[in-house]
């Protein structure tokens, strides 16, 4: 990950200068001053290349002369703003990581949208590149810092300073979600969340006897096939109380996420082909644990708990069977028709266990949960269920404002129909038709509305966890998605 | 099925099984009686029905009436005009073939008289529906079906058949290749009812596959005897026309309806053809049995081309992908324009045929991109969300100044609710009938609209 550095404008004497422009541009400041220096070529080399400054519009000038060895433009669009900032810097990326050394020229660009674009271009380095052990030097980026040229350098840092937190934030949960199953089973990626302890955050670990003496039947019935023990982890993030501000008994927000390690589909086990993609089935929890870190990097004044569900599923001797009756933490019973519809088991019982335990203002489960959300979808958007029309608004809203978009999906008495169980309480499966659906709809039974209305909306991100080719800013792998929609979703309704 | 009006029973009529709608609040009218919406009790020659959702009380009581019941009674005295008449229609939705109801009411009958007008024009609409839905392939093919439709000339539509030859001549080329595999050619049927305001109609288009075996990409033996309904969006769009005609709307209302087989011979079309649709774009077919989108796109051109339209509501059975989204309780609402989504959601609300908007991204459309023609038809590969794919194909045909547009998935709704009353009969089909008669209502019969 590079550095990143704000600076007042003054032309680098090497490396790579990156232009940002906006449709209709005319070169000014530093790209001026470049033009000026290169006699001309920048300007020339743009016109003959077709660069209008449209969105997603890039080039590349190599040696243009005054010892830059490139010149890289990148188009805003009509009028510069946050996402055409964000996808500048994005697009940046891949065309000066070659050098060591690059500067952007932003100082026309206001301080919030200079620390914007850094931010894109940061969000873009990512690489997940531990175990290439035979990876040269040459092939690795060079780029170990990146100078922005501000108008504003001290605001400029300011702005970006919350926004590093957040690709912290995202670095964690795409490193998580990237750690091959092997290497990451529950126990790991829980000793993992402790990491979060340097930041201030509470960090709680339950293990198989804590969670047994609770109850988590469910949960436990998923993990028993594995030879790697659950884990329940809760972190705390007491941002508003210690802050200053709260009374410490302000009810938290509460985000809560799925974290099946690996999903062989258990006994009703899953096709060869492909399954390897199931180290990804814990983007959710994934995405929990980026967006504690995002909230208490940026040391955001929110009390917010995230809880995680981790288990490995997988078929042995021990394995839960289906057709077996499990009780979960809520006393609700449930007959598990297929063991691959595991997700909703877990987040049943954690999400309980949320509302039980923290009363929250509102909670948020995200999950892998469906393929189904995937053939009603695609890829663009994650399934947003919610029981509340406002929470699911806001939801949507912050996933416009990051790029991380939502699409509602119903609920309704009618699908909830399909769990219905000759023996237990309910199905854990509804069929394939509205297969999402039936998935929400199971959870929602885990919505403890005794006390009254409890806000909740759960995500279907099984379609947007895992990019299959490079985007602007996430490159092809892990997206962590939710780990910014999280943050933005606080950052714009509840601190202060 | 007929409904008639009363304020008087005679002794043989006062004799006949009844249906007494039971509000909330009033005393119960036996003993005993749990108030319960939705369900009904038969009790001393009585179906008793509580509301307030007098349409699903009616559909309610009609089920507990005793088997071979061939005419009731609707004990409308307590109710509203627009109340009873919903129970009547909820009632004879349910009713088998033949029914006959009578609504016993004390006044007001003005209000009733219409009501009761529209309701047999929805009624008439929705058996038409059911029947074309119904019938077998073999009975149903292009030519038949356009046969059937020439006789809603005697109620003041148009109609205008284009066969094979025409097709060829004026170059509609995708629904000449989808329906070129089977002996019985296609037909291009247009619908159109006048009206009496001077405005550009609204164009519904509706899938008319009279029979799909998939064509080459063969569908699986199990279940296909089920691709009879294929051609249930353009039946919902007959029965429609037929509704809107029989209550005399005002508004101008046209309907383009593709009809073709979708079969398996030496002449059918094949995965990896190019072909010239009608708009001139090409399209590279890569599964024979994504045909409903190639029939309507030519469909949605011709419409265009041929009204300049308002706006263009196309439905079908286009995709197990819908299914697989929304189940069997809401079909997909696809399209361009907010207000007429908006109220074709509130329609649908209003009629009880539900939808859900589902969205058309960047990303659909580039999942379409071909090397060798304008557009793919669908793409390949497991898990593709191709319902998101047919709705952005479609959209490529709307010309080039694209009118506003819905496209409706009702592929999940063909089959009867899995929610319907206990009891009740069986209702295979009529969905989108009464949800395009109340778009209609809704929002095309107000002649000072902007």
């Amino acid at each position: 990950m590079p550095d990143i550095l704000f600076v007042k404008p003054t032309l680098p004497r090497a490396g790579a200068l990156v232009l940002p422009l906006a449709e209709g541009f005319t070169l000014s400041g530093l790209a001026k001053e470049a033009d000026e220096a290169t006699g001309g070529a920048i300007a020339r080399g743009l016109e003959a290349a077709g660069f209008k400054g449209k969105k997603g519009q890039s080039c590349t000038l190599w040696a243009p002369g005054g010892h830059l060895s490139r010149v890289v433009a990148v188009g805003l669009g009509a009028v510069p703003d946050e996402r055409g900032a964000e996808a500048a810097g994005g697009a940046a990326w891949p065309l000066i990581s070659g050098e060591p050394e690059a500067m952007v020229a932003a100082e026309g660009l206001n301080a919030a949208l200079a620390a914007t674009l850094a931010f894109g271009a940061r969000l873009r380095s990512y690489r997940f590149d531990k175990y290439r052990t035979k990876e040269s030097a040459e092939d690795k980026p060079k780029l170990v810092r990146l100078t922005v040229a501000s108008a504003e350098p001290e605001a400029a840092r300011a702005a970006h300073a919350p926004l590093s937190a957040v690709a912290d934030g995202v670095f964690l949960a795409r490193d998580l979600v990237s750690e091959p199953p092997n290497v990451l089973f529950p126990e790991e990626m829980a000793e993992r969340c402790r990491k979060l302890e340097k930041l201030g955050v509470e960090v709680e670990i339950l293990g198989p006897k804590e969670l047994k003496e609770l109850g988590f039947g469910a949960l436990l019935g998923v993990a028993q096939g594995s030879a790697r023990e659950p884990r329940v982890v809760v972190m705390q993030w007491k941002g508003a109380s210690k802050g200053g501000k709260g009374d410490g008994k302000a009810a938290p927000v509460a985000f809560i996420g799925k974290g099946v390690t690996f999903d062989t589909g258990g006994i009703s086990i899953k096709p060869a082909a492909g399954m390897e993609d199931m180290k990804f089935d814990m983007a959710g929890a994934g995405a929990v644990i980026g967006a504690m870190a995002a909230l208490a990097g940026r040391k955001a004044k929110v009390d917010a708990v995230g809880l995680v569900g981790l288990v490995e599923n997988m078929p042995s001797g021990t394995a839960q069977r289906p057709g077996d009756v499990v009780k979960s933490l809520s006393g609700q019973t449930v007959e598990v028709i297929n063991t691959d519809a595991e997700g909703r088991l877990v987040l049943a019982d954690v999400l309980w266990y949320a509302r039980e335990r923290f009363k929250p203002r509102f909670m948020v489960d995200l999950a892998t949960l469906t393929g189904a959300i995937i053939i009603a979808l695609g890829h663009e958007h994650a399934g947003l269920f919610s029981n509340d029309d406002d929470l699911a608004q806001k939801l949507a809203a912050a996933g416009t404002a990051v790029g991380e978009g939502l699409w509602r999906m119903p609920l309704g008495e009618a699908y909830d129909k399909a769990l219905k169980s000759d023996i237990a309480d309910m199905k854990n499966v509804g069929g394939r038709p509205g297969g999402s659906v039936t998935a929400a709809q199971f959870i929602q039974r885990f919505i403890d509305t005794r006390e009254g209305p409890m806000p909740w909306a759960h995500l279907d991100i099984a379609g947007t966890a895992w990019a299959t080719k490079d985007s602007a800013t996430v490159p092809k792998g892990a997206t962590a998605f939710g780990v910014r929609l999280l943050d933005r979703l606080v950052a714009e309704h509840y601190e202060g | 099925m007929r409904l008639r009006l009363r304020t008087h029973l005679g002794p043989k009529a006062a004799a006949r099984p009844r249906l007494l709608p039971w509000r909330a609040g009033d005393p119960a009218p036996l003993p005993d009686m749990p108030f319960t919406p939705g369900t009904a009790r038969w009790r001393e020659g009585m179906a008793i029905a509580p509301g307030p959702d007098w349409e699903k009380a009616g559909a309610a009581g009609m089920a507990v009436l005793p088997e071979g019941t061939r005419r009731a009674v609707l004990d409308a005295r307590v109710l509203r005009p627009r109340e009873a008449v919903a129970m009547a229609l909820g009632a004879l939705l349910r009713a088998p073939p033949g029914f006959r109801l009578d609504i016993w009411h004390d006044g007001e009958a003005a209000a009733l008289v219409l009501l009761c007008r529209d309701a047999r024009a929805v009624l008439k609409g929705v058996a038409l529906a059911r029947c074309l839905t119904a019938a077998p392939g073999n009975a149903l093919t292009p030519k038949t079906f356009a046969k059937r439709l020439r006789r809603l000339e005697k109620l003041g539509i148009a109609v205008h058949v284009l066969g094979r030859r025409q097709l060829r001549a004026a170059g509609f080329g995708a629904l000449l290749a989808v329906g070129e595999g089977s002996v019985n050619p296609p037909r291009l049927v247009v619908l159109r009812w006048r009206g009496r305001i001077a405005v550009p109609p609204l164009v519904l288009v509706g899938k008319g596959i009279t029979f799909d075996t998939g064509g080459l990409c063969l569908k699986p033996a199990e279940g296909m005897e089920a691709m009879r309904t294929d051609m249930a969006g353009a039946a919902a769009c007959a029965g429609a026309m037929l509704a809107l005609a029989l209550r005399d709307s005002p508004a101008p209302v046209a309907a383009v309806l593709p009809l073709a087989e979708n079969a398996i011979g030496g002449t059918a079309y094949r995965p990896g053809d190019v072909i010239t649709t009608l708009s001139g774009q090409t399209v590279e077919v890569v599964d024979t049995d994504a045909e409903g989108r190639l029939v309507l796109a030519d469909a949605l051109t011709y419409a265009v081309r041929a009204f300049r339209p308002e706006a263009v509501v196309d439905i079908a059975t286009l995709t197990g992908a819908v299914i697989t989204a929304l189940g069997h309780h809401r079909a997909g609402l696809f399209g361009n324009d907010p207000p007429l989504a908006a109220a074709l959601c509130a329609a649908g609300e209003a009629v009880g045929e539900c939808l859900w908007p589902l969205p058309i991204g960047e990303g659909h459309r580039r999942d379409l991109e071909s090397e060798m023609a304008d557009i793919r038809q669908c793409a390949t590969g497991r898990h593709q969300p191709d319902a998101c794919h047919a709705a952005a194909f479609l959209r490529e045909f709307l010309g080039e100044t694209p009118p506003a547009w819905a496209h409706l998935d009702m592929a999940g709704m063909v089959d009867e609710p899995a929610d319907r009353p206990p009891g009740a009969a069986p209702i295979p089909g009529g969905f989108g009938v009464r949800l395009l008669d109340a778009l209609v209502a809704s929002r095309f019969e107000d002649p000072h609209r902007t």
